[in-house]
Parts: C-alpha cells; structure tokens; sequence
C-alpha cells in the first residue's frame, strides 16, 4: 500500500493562510469569533471548525531573529495511534481509507472521549465539536482526492509549499528538495517522513516552530503508542529491518 | 541530511500487518459517500478575481438545478497568472457571492443623517451622475495661478478599480480625462 501523501515545504510557506482559508471554504466551516492575541496566528488554535491552521511563532535560532511558519494539519499516520486507541471502544469510528490511506473521523467518534483520542495524537490533531460531540480534523479532501482532484489546500497554494501526489513521488520530492537546500541549511529535516503521509520539511530544529512538529518517543501525556498499541492486543512491537 | 527515523516508526513495521490484512475489514461502503457530492450537477465558468490587480484566474462552480448559485469557487490550473493558486482573499472569494451579509441593494445615508436608508438603482445612478457634474462645473480650472491653460478638476479624485479589466480601464480613464480629472489613482498602489 502505497497510497497519497503530503509534502509540506515550509522554506516556501510565506504564512499567507491560503490554504486555512481554502480549506474552511471547501469544508463549509464557519469563522470563530477571536479576540487579538498579539499573533497573526488566528484562530490561535485547530478546533472542529478549523481544520488547517497556520501557526506563527517568532523566535532566535543562532542568535538571529526568525520568524517561522507552520501550516498544521493531521499527518495521517500511517499506522494512526488515534484509530489503533479508538477501535477497541468503537470499532471505525477512526476508518482509514486503503487506496489513499487517509485517516478519517466519522461521525461515530461522538461516542468516543476527546481525553482518550487527543492526548495518543502526536501531533495533538484532534478536536471534538463541543455541542455535537463529534470528533473533527483534516481528512485529506478524501472527497476531492477520490475524485481525482487536489485537497483544497494544496490546490490554493501560490508558492509550492503544499505539495500532493503518490506517495513515492512524494517523498522523492521531498528528498530532492531536502538535498537541494541543505547545502545552505544544515539543520533541515524531513519530519517522521517514514510514519505519516504530510511530511513537512523543517529548515531549523523543531521545536523553533510548534511543540508538536516531530513525534516523541512517548505521545504527549501519558498514554503512549506502545500501550495503544497494546490495546489492539498487537504483539511487541518489532524493529523494522 | 537524513530522513528522520523515530522509534514511532518501529511501531508502524510492526502493526502495519494487521491493520491492511489481519483485521481485514472492507472499509469500502465506508468510504462510498466520499465521492464528490458538492460539484455533481454544476456548471464551469471562468472568472477574475476582482480582490488585487493581479488578476487571478477562477473556475466557479454553479448549480445546473435549483436556485443556480455559485457552490464553490477556486483557482483555475489553466490560467496563466495563477495556474490554480490563490491567496487567502482569493480563496474566500466564494463568500464575495454566497453571503447573508451581502448588500444586495442600495443603501444611502444622508448627509448628517445617523441611520441607512434602501435606494433604487436608478436613484443612486442619477444622484451620481448630478453630483459628478455639479462638483466638476463648480472645481473646473481653465487656467492656473501662473495664466497657462490647464483645464483640470482638482474637486474629484478616482480610486480605481483592480475588478476592472483592460478594456473596461481604457473606458473608465478615458472619461476621467474628458472629466478634466488629474487625481486618477488605483486601490493597489495604496
């Protein structure tokens, strides 16, 4: 199974918000009423009426001022620790599609805990409706994508930072792009490029730009994949030759 | 220059076998009503975005049935300018036309007046027109300080149009100049 992936080149991203903007539009979301918080990023966080949020953070890398972007989306984990938490209280409430390998919520995740599902995330992706209960997050325009087109995002991109396609070519891009500007960034990385199908190529350490660029060993809080995973009733995992 | 490789990743080797064959279940009927229901039975069109003088290109998406609205609207990959990008205005453009906020009429407030009152179109155009004409007779220099022949309206300034195309520039100028207008700007130099 190879299946559709992301390549997120943020030394392209200008933070224009095109793609949070395209993907509410195609999503019929509606805006949230925020208050000024001082940062261009609003609103100041994903919820289930923002599903792409571009985040904004100013910090030092080297002792120089940077001012960085980071377009946050689901991964679309290969091997998703939300629906490997999830399938054992309801079975496919998390499907994962087989021919794209889209992660997709349905709307059976209202019968599910926010407090389970979000804190396996690592990528701390998502979020629950407060009223329907019904749990929301990118499903990579599965819509769009089964019908041969782009996801919004990706379409409405003006600079290429937002790249969509099969897998393969998808990661031979980004490691051509990788090797292209690494020459001149010796701290660029391909994020979890191995795990996830929205692989985001990092130009400083990770942490500069969001806490949940790269997944940690442990997912935040205390529940961990390995114990997702035993959940599932899986066996010990095993290292990948 | 290295892909990352995490222990997360171990874990993915291991499961990946029984999430695509062991736990075999047929996610397709699950998967059936994410075909593309929002663009079925509409109509193409092209269009310009009318937000900045760059001029990108949209494909709008009208319902063949029913009211005939725009169902969606984004970037055309045949246009020149943007080949299917759009900024974040550009990206809610369809907003512009599906909108409860919309003003769909004339709304006129008075001089001095503090509420808005509904014009008819008609109205609005002939007080335009008057207005134009009053301010240009009454600011119109033939000559200035110096006695050189200028003929200029210096009561009247346009703030042009980026909605406007080519053709559309040349008939809008080119009456500003018969006007005698001098201050003839555009919104995206501003």
């Amino acid at each position: 199974m190879s299946g559709k992936s992301f390549f997120i080149d943020l030394s392209r991203c200008t933070a224009c918000r095109g793609c949070q903007v395209a993907c509410k539009q195609w999503k019929q979301k509606p805006a949230e009423k925020t208050a000024n918080t001082g940062s261009h990023q609003n609103p100041p966080d994903l919820s289930a009426a923002t599903l792409k949020l571009v985040r904004f953070k100013e910090t030092a890398v080297g002792g120089d001022f940077k001012w960085l972007f980071f377009p946050d989306q689901c991964r679309h984990c290969l091997d998703s620790p939300c629906k490997l938490a999830s399938d054992p209280v309801i079975q496919d409430a998390i499907v994962q599609d087989p021919d794209t390998g889209a992660v997709v919520f349905t709307e059976k995740t209202k019968g599910l805990d926010i407090n389970l599902v979000r804190p396996v995330c690592p990528y701390d992706i998502p979020r629950v409706d407060p009223v329907t209960k019904i749990m929301y997050k990118c499903d990579m325009c599965l819509d769009r994508v089964r019908s041969g087109m782009l996801p919004a995002c990706v379409k409405t991109c003006p600079t290429g930072a937002m790249n969509f396609g099969d897998r393969q070519d998808v990661l031979a891009m980004a490691a051509k792009r990788l090797g292209a500007l690494a020459p001149r960034y010796p701290q660029a990385a391909l994020i979890d490029a191995r795990d996830v199908r929205a692989v985001y190529l990092t130009l400083y350490p990770v942490r500069q730009y969001h806490a949940f660029v790269q997944a940690a060993e442990a997912a935040p809080g205390n529940f961990s994949r390995r114990s997702a995973l035993a959940l599932l009733g899986g066996n010990a995992p095993r290292t990948r030759t | 220059m290295t892909i990352e490789r995490r222990q997360f990743l171990k874990l993915s080797a291991a499961t990946a076998a029984a999430a695509f064959s062991g736990l075999g279940f047929d996610l397709k009927p699950a998967f059936a009503k994410a075909e593309l229901a929002k663009l079925t039975r509409t109509r193409q069109t092209t269009s310009v975005c009318c937000y900045c003088s760059v001029g990108c290109g949209l494909i709008v998406n009208t319902a063949e049935g029913g009211n005939g609205r725009a169902v969606n609207v984004e970037g055309d990959p045949d246009h020149p300018i943007n080949e299917g990008s759009l900024c974040p205005k550009g990206a809610s453009i369809w907003q512009l036309t599906e909108n409860d906020k919309r003003l769909t009429s004339v709304m006129y407030r008075a001089p001095y007046s503090d509420k808005w009152e509904e014009k008819p179109w008609d109205w609005a155009l002939d007080r335009i027109a008057r207005k134009v004409k009053d301010t240009r007779d009454a600011t119109f220099e033939v000559k200035n300080a110096k006695d050189q022949v200028v003929n200029r309206v210096a009561g009247m300034a346009s703030v042009g149009s980026a909605a406007m195309d080519n053709e559309e520039c040349w008939i809008y100028q080119s009456m500003l100049r018969a006007m005698g207008l001098t201050y003839i700007e555009h919104q995206a130099r501003i």
